[in-house]
């Protein structure tokens, strides 16, 4: 891992093209600022996390019943009752 | 590149099938990338992602804009490209569901699965407004 010292207002840049400052340092929390093209996804790794985790407790493995959705608005598929 | 059946989950008539690849896996499940998409009319409006090689192992996926009509997942471009995906119509955008026991089930809206109808070549996406979404946001389902 690059790691580099900067001071508060300090900035790297990546590629030429997405600027990361160092706005403010308070105690342990750092403010990051990021300048990036709009096609450059910028999240929070928790985000990635978050994500990874739900689709770990999503997996089935095996064929689970599948819950019923309640009085379903818009678009509920026509039904048959028996 | 072959023709292959434009996957179209609203007009399934019997129950489907349809080979689905995510180059890049799912977060967490990098390393599977082939799937089948199976959809079953009498399972609507879930339908599941099934692991091609495993078909014990499965995902259940909704299209979110069922449970919530005003979705709005902004998409970065740069994905839409990669998928090749030319217009809103070629964009199958599915949801992971998470089922919690017997009454309660969540969709999540912050990762959903973009699928090429045309080629069926998917992606899971981060959506640019991730913090607007939940991973778990709340199913409205029925007591069994």
């Amino acid at each position: 891992m690059l790691i580099l010292s900067r001071k508060s207002g300090e900035s790297i840049v990546i590629d030429g093209r997405i600027h990361v400052k160092v706005v403010r340092v308070e105690g342990d929390v750092v403010k990051i600022g990021i300048e990036a093209p709009s096609d450059i996804p910028v999240h929070r790794e928790e985000v990635y996390q978050e994500i990874q985790r739900s689709n770990q407790q999503a997996l089935t493995k095996q064929q689970s019943s599948l819950p019923k959705l309640a009085g379903s608005p818009a678009k509920t598929p026509k039904t048959s009752q028996p | 590149m072959n023709a292959v059946d434009k996957i179209d989950m609203e007009t399934l008539a019997t129950p489907t099938l349809n080979e689905v690849r995510l180059p890049t896996g799912l977060l967490g499940f990098e390393h599977i990338k082939d799937y089948v998409l199976l959809a079953n009319p009498a399972e609507q409006p879930f339908a599941w992602l099934q692991v091609k090689d495993d078909v014990a192992l499965a995902f259940i996926v909704i299209d979110p804009y069922i449970a919530v009509p005003e979705y709005k997942p902004n998409l970065p471009q740069l994905d839409i490209e990669n998928l090749g995906i030319q217009n809103p119509d070629d964009a199958l955008l599915l949801s992971i569901v998470t089922v919690h026991g017997n009454n309660r089930a969540t969709m999540n809206l912050k990762g959903p699965i973009v699928i090429n109808r045309r080629t069926h070549i998917g992606k899971q996406i981060v959506i640019a407004n991730a913090s607007d979404y939940s991973v778990q946001h709340p199913l409205p389902v029925a007591a069994v």
